[in-house]
């Protein structure tokens, strides 16, 4: 198949799943007991307030009839209203969208750095006690819960450096005399820095060992070893070889670690109490307020789809060969 | 020519299996792979757990459930590891930690088994249509974010164990099903069975007879990979509160650690216990599952895009091609 | 049930309520002892309760109550002196009634501003009050019971207000304590149909709030942090702090942290699993009071449930109750800082009954009870409830049942109902525990989807819970929440009796004290023969500051402008 059919395929399939997940999600959350306006926070609403607003939002219709008021609504952009604060959803998670993308992108490239770092160590020197010792910490990181490693962090690390655990700002910042840019910029980087910290590296161990095994392989090959037989001075190349060796599987893991690195921010910003959109997912849970839950579900699941998406695309134009799978 | 070197992610559909894999099936117990002490260590920690978990109730050395001892105690000689915040025992916690932990590791990833097993053996077999569609069904679960799916169930649906195992299988099926079809396709076009086929046996008989002996041990080596993810998805489920309130695991524990301001009372041996026991549980089966994978088809590839957390297979030549 | 999130309605003035108002001094913001008043410096305050809104008429937290009462006006407040709660004046520099008690007449300062420049008058408590009233089956309930009994109120000058009640009310002041004046040319228009708009109006989403109180907001964020910034336009006695910043931390392992590193000054409740690292911190002073909050075991004791109905016998309650170690509850998830309790009513107010009970600790009575009662054990060590006949007829069954717990509250609910799990197994009970959500998801729990008092329905799903009150100085609140008139709004237990009702109006238009106070003491005799809840323990309510400030009063917290007012630092 050509690339170009493979592309429009991926494509289809993107904008399918993007169905599938909105229809999953209809699902998921009407198959909750009790509706939406049993757990509305109703101190003193009648039976009859009730009905109005069950009609109000359309749940007194079929199955059929609300399925196509949600996506028509949703393709609107219209995700409904917290039950919490009556307001509308998306207006909610912008703020906590707007906290969490530093974040994660600081933990990615921590993640990425140190990565890259230990796959090359280890590769540089291979099979002695430094690779090994490199490789099982990678792994280690990989195995440690999340959450676990937060805490650790919290406990010994944040005290020793003396980088807040909690929250996004100094509350202080601000109050009498505006801060200046800079100032801003810098608490929050300080806020940032131990949950981008903890998520990269629980992250790391994949990139170190593509990293390595990509620098492996280049070492490995002929005309490396012709390279060096001749005494011709291999390593800029070789180590140039090896690391765009790396690049794509690289590129196509973060694309793809956006599950992940998600899962990673929700526990993350829980440990640190940092006020992102993995937060506001435990806090919907806690409250109840499905509108909001079903936001974020949808809003993850279909950035997950579409960065799949650009790793499909990334693919062909760096490995055609994928097209034959 | 040096063969296409498998960089992570860069694989081709289902190769033909190398010699090892024929028969007999348990050939690959000798391979390399599994001598290396990495995979033995890893064994041996993971039998170790287990005998913690099936011996739990007499390995205890006070009830884990009743105060046996002062509110956050570090360890001592009368409490090896300290005491949590409500002053029950950490040891005796962390070893009846190790059960609920195991259980949902083992019986998740079961259900993961079955489920993708089953969905590869049907996939890989009948191919065509069947395949299609299964295999469609398997890239949508693929690429819905797992944990976030799995919390919302949990939280729409209950917190009973049964719903977290049932929830952690019902996710983590497809790199599975990817696999065992990828296997099962390849066995299919061996010269055997296609005389057997021309004898007359049935698909069951083939199925069960021929392919799924070939399968099995692939099977094995996932679902013990499989485990570690289980286990992960365990705590972390759990830590956001929506676990069973009534069981004890090292999710919990270190869930507890953290409502009982564990860091505040500088109680580090609260925290530190549960979150090893996990750390190393899920090494341990990452390592003798990756290595059992290696042992049994260092070669097979299932497509770039089932990576799924842990599926370090794609990342083999990092263990076992020292 | 309901935490100090839910603050409303009435409160009652202990001592010193009589008709004949009292005109209540108005206190200033005293210096300690050593006379001088550092003014300046920014109070930064850290939480663990959160303000979810500032508007009246639609909020649940206990934080927006405190918010409120620093940005709005009130006519009066409480002060604590003397080991006691007394009724002063906010806006109200004094009040006076008339002989037969249903008008009251308020004065007040005048020449008071709303913080945009705009006179405040009594017109703007007149329209409060009224537009309350005229809403209060729908927009307006929530601030409702602040005017029960009132039909109108009119301003008869730009500082005088007159309001009118049908029927002489005994803790009027103390009600009219949660009446929180707003300005009417800035919600009037709000209004809408039904006066809906008053209650969706997000006032925090519109800053600067027009505000008449001590502060204004200069910023809010919900789960981050709120600025309070002085009012200058504000009547009464000046802020010392130059700013208030109230931080809310989801975990209070880092509020703590931070107090201990300099970075807040102020915690306004301590957590009880961190009190023992703050008591040990010689940096750190740490304030005990008696505290408002109590917990419980709530008995679904609504007449009509289907299921399980030995739980409706009180002696079946109380055998199992008193299978409950109290003693080990304080000392495990209180750390020591909490008392036994038997009234629903609590510590906290002067007309708690203090001869109810009380609850022994004694297993083996209670089982012997239980034993008597014909619930056998069966071979599992489990009793079984036998059959019964009847409308409600049941077959025999296993005494086991699920107990709800919200995940919001102030204390570690996991570990109490551990304890309970424990005392009733050795009552041969078995009971498991279902985490309904926070407060309005564990309470629509307790009442159903379909709660509706005028039918009857509701009060079906579950069995037993176990939650908190925070009680009130003067108990009218609490002694309302378990009767009808509270269905599907603050009861919880679906309790449905007519003549302790009765006992409820008679007590609410009682003026003579001492005559209240017996019907008062009646009551909560009542409730506890038929034991609607197991009080187990009342909370201390502990918070913690640097040195570097002082004047901090937790008494006053959620009853005076002074709590932000009055700190101050010491240098």
């Amino acid at each position: 198949m050509r690339s170009a059919d493979y592309v429009v395929k991926r494509i289809l399939f993107a904008i399918v799943t993007v169905f599938v997940a909105i229809t999953l999600n209809f699902v998921l959350f009407r198959a909750v007991p009790g509706d939406a306006v049993s757990a509305l926070r109703c101190r003193n609403c009648t039976v009859a307030f009730k009905e109005i607003q069950r009609r109000e939002l359309g749940l007194d219709k079929s199955k059929w009839e609300q399925y196509r008021l949600y996506v028509t609504h949703l393709l609107r952009g219209d995700f409904g209203r917290s039950l919490r604060t009556e307001q509308p959803v998306l207006g909610e998670l912008w703020a906590p969208i707007a906290n969490t993308m530093p974040m994660i992108t600081l933990g990615t490239v921590f993640s990425i750095v140190i990565g890259i770092l230990a796959g090359v160590i280890s590769a540089w020197r291979r099979d002695t006690l430094l690779d090994k010792t490199g490789l099982y910490t990678a792994l280690g990181f990989y195995s440690m819960p999340t959450q676990w490693l937060g805490l650790l962090m919290v406990f010994f690390v944040a005290g020793a450096i003396g980088f807040p655990t909690s929250g996004i700002r100094d509350p202080t910042l601000g109050i009498l005399v505006p801060a200046s840019a800079g100032t801003v910029i810098v608490d929050r980087l300080r806020h940032m820095a131990l949950p981008a910290l903890t998520l990269g590296l629980s992250l790391y161990g994949e990139y170190a060992l593509i990293t390595r095994s990509a620098m492996l392989e280049t070492l490995g090959e002929d005309y490396v070893l012709t390279a060096r037989a001749k005494g011709l001075k291999n390593l800029p190349i070789v180590w140039a070889h090896g690391f765009r060796n790396a690049l794509l599987p690289i590129i196509t893991l973060i694309a793809l670690s956006l599950g992940t690195i998600i899962a990673g921010a929700i526990t993350v910003e829980y440990v640190f109490s940092y006020p992102g959109i993995g937060l506001a997912t435990v806090e919907a849970i806690d409250q109840r307020d499905w509108p909001v839950l079903q936001a974020i579900f949808l809003l993850l699941t279909v950035s997950v789809i579409v960065f799949n998406l650009i790793a499909d695309l990334l693919y062909v134009k760096l490995d055609p060969r994928v097209v034959d799978q | 020519m040096s063969p296409i070197p498998p960089t992570a992610l860069n694989q081709d559909a289902a190769v033909a299996i190398p010699a090892t894999v024929t028969s007999p099936r348990f050939r690959f117990l000798r391979s390399p792979a599994l001598r290396k002490p990495a995979t033995i260590g890893g064994l041996a920690l993971l039998l170790i757990f287990v005998l913690m978990a099936l011996l739990a109730s007499h390995l205890e050395p006070y009830n884990p459930t009743v105060k046996s001892g002062p509110i956050y105690a570090p360890p001592s000689g009368a409490h090896l590891l300290g005491t949590d915040d409500s002053g029950a025992d950490m040891l005796s916690l962390v070893i009846a930690g190790s059960r609920v932990s195991l259980i949902v590791g083992f019986a998740a990833a079961l259900v993961a088994m079955i489920i993708g097993g089953a969905v590869g053996l049907l996939s890989g077999f009948f191919g065509g249509k069947t395949d299609m569609v299964l295999m469609r069904i398997t890239d949508y679960v693929l690429v819905i974010p797992d944990i976030p799916l799995m919390i919302i169930v949990a939280a729409l649906f209950g917190r009973r164990l049964l719903n977290i195992i049932i929830i952690i299988g019902a996710i983590y099926w497809t790199s599975t099903a990817r696999l065992v079809r990828a296997q099962v396709k390849s066995v299919r076009e061996r010269t055997y069975v296609k005389r057997v086929r021309a004898v007359g046996a049935g698909n069951t008989r083939l199925i069960g007879r021929h392919i799924l002996p070939q399968v099995a041990p692939l099977l094995i080596a996932n679902t013990v990979l499989t485990v570690a993810v289980a286990i992960f998805a365990e705590t972390y489920i759990t830590f956001l509160g929506l676990g069973d309130p009534s069981l004890i695991s090292w999710g919990k524990l270190i869930e507890n650690s953290f409502k009982g301001d564990a860091v505040l009372n500088h109680a580090w041996w609260a925290i530190v216990a549960p979150g090893v026991c996990v750390t190393l549980v899920v090494l341990a089966c990452t390592m003798v599952g990756q290595a059992m994978e290696d042992a049994l088809n260092p070669r097979l590839r299932v497509g770039h895009l089932s990576v799924r957390r842990f599926r370090l297979r794609s990342l083999n030549t990092g263990l076992s091609s020292e | 049930m309901i935490t100090r999130r839910l603050r409303l309605a009435a409160l009652g003035v202990a001592v010193a309520i009589l008709a004949a108002g009292c005109s209540g001094g108005k206190a200033s913001t005293t210096p300690s002892a050593s006379g001088k008043i550092k003014k300046g410096g920014i109070l930064r305050i850290g939480t663990t309760s959160y303000i979810d809104s500032l508007n009246p008429y639609n909020y649940i937290e206990a934080q927006a109550t405190t918010a409120m009462i620093m940005i709005y006006p009130q006519l009066v407040q409480y002060a604590y002196t003397n080991n006691a709660f007394q009724i002063e004046g906010d806006w109200a520099k004094s009040w006076t009634t008339s002989t037969d008690g249903k008008d009251w007449t308020f004065n007040l300062i005048s020449g008071a501003k709303w913080s945009d420049g705009q006179p405040m008058t009594a017109d703007d408590a007149a329209w409060t009050i009224n537009t309350t009233i005229k809403y209060q089956d729908g927009a307006t309930a929530e601030m409702a019971p602040s005017v029960g009994h009132v039909t109108s109120a009119q301003a008869t000058d730009d500082s005088t207000l007159v309001i009118h009640y049908g029927a002489p009310v005994g803790n009027a002041l103390a009600q009219l304590e949660q009446l929180w004046i707003l300005p009417r040319h800035v919600w009037e228009p709000l209004a809408g149909a039904k006066g809906n708009g008053l209650k969706t109006y997000r006032p925090e989403q519109h800053l600067p709030i027009v505000v008449g109180g001590a502060y204004s907001v200069k910023q809010y964020e919900k789960k981050g942090t709120t600025e309070f910034i002085p009012n200058p336009n504000f009547y009464g006695p000046p802020s010392n702090a130059q700013a208030v910043a109230l931080t809310y931390y989801t975990n209070s392992d880092p509020m703590i942290t931070d107090l201990q590193h300099g970075q807040l000054d102020w915690v306004d409740q301590v957590p009880f699993e961190a009190v023992s690292v703050v008591s040990k911190d010689s940096s750190l002073v740490l304030d005990k009071v008696p505290g408002s909050e109590t917990t419980n075991i709530t008995w679904n004791s609504n007449p009509r449930k289907p299921k399980d109905r030995e739980l409706l016998d009180p002696q079946v309650k109380k055998a199992l109750s008193m299978c409950v170690n109290r003693q080990q509850i304080i000392d495990v998830v209180f750390s020591g800082y909490a008392a036994t309790v038997e009234s629903l009513v609590g510590h906290i107010s002067p007309l708690e009954n203090p001869s109810l009970g009380p609850l022994q600790y004694d297993c083996t009575q209670g089982n012997q009870m239980l034993d008597q009662l014909g619930y056998t054990k069966g071979s599992n060590g489990i009793r079984v409830a036998p059959a019964t006949t009847g409308q409600y007829a049941q077959p025999a069954h296993e005494m086991s049942y699920e107990i709800v717990t919200p995940t919001s509250t102030d204390f570690n609910v996991d570990r109490e109902f551990e304890i309970v799990k424990e005392g009733f197994a050795a009552a041969g009970v078995k009971v498991t525990q279902k985490v309904g959500g926070d407060s309005t998801a564990a309470y629509a729990v307790e009442t159903g989807d379909k709660c509706d008092p005028a039918t009857s329905t509701g009060y079906t799903g579950f069995d037993i819970a176990m939650w908190d009150w925070i009680g009130y100085i003067d108990p009218d609140f609490m002694l309302s929440v378990v009767t009808k008139g509270q269905w599907c709004s603050w009861s919880d237990t679906g309790w449905d009796n007519p003549a302790y009702d009765k006992l409820y109006e008679q007590q609410g238009a009682t003026i003579d004290p001492n005559q209240r106070k017996q019907i008062v003491y009646q009551m909560q005799q009542i409730i506890y023969d038929n034991f609607l809840y197991t009080q187990l323990i009342n909370e201390q309510l502990i918070d913690a500051h640097s040195k570097h400030w002082t004047g901090m009063d937790p008494n006053l917290s959620g009853y005076s402008k002074k709590y932000y007012t009055a700190p101050y630092q010491t240098g």
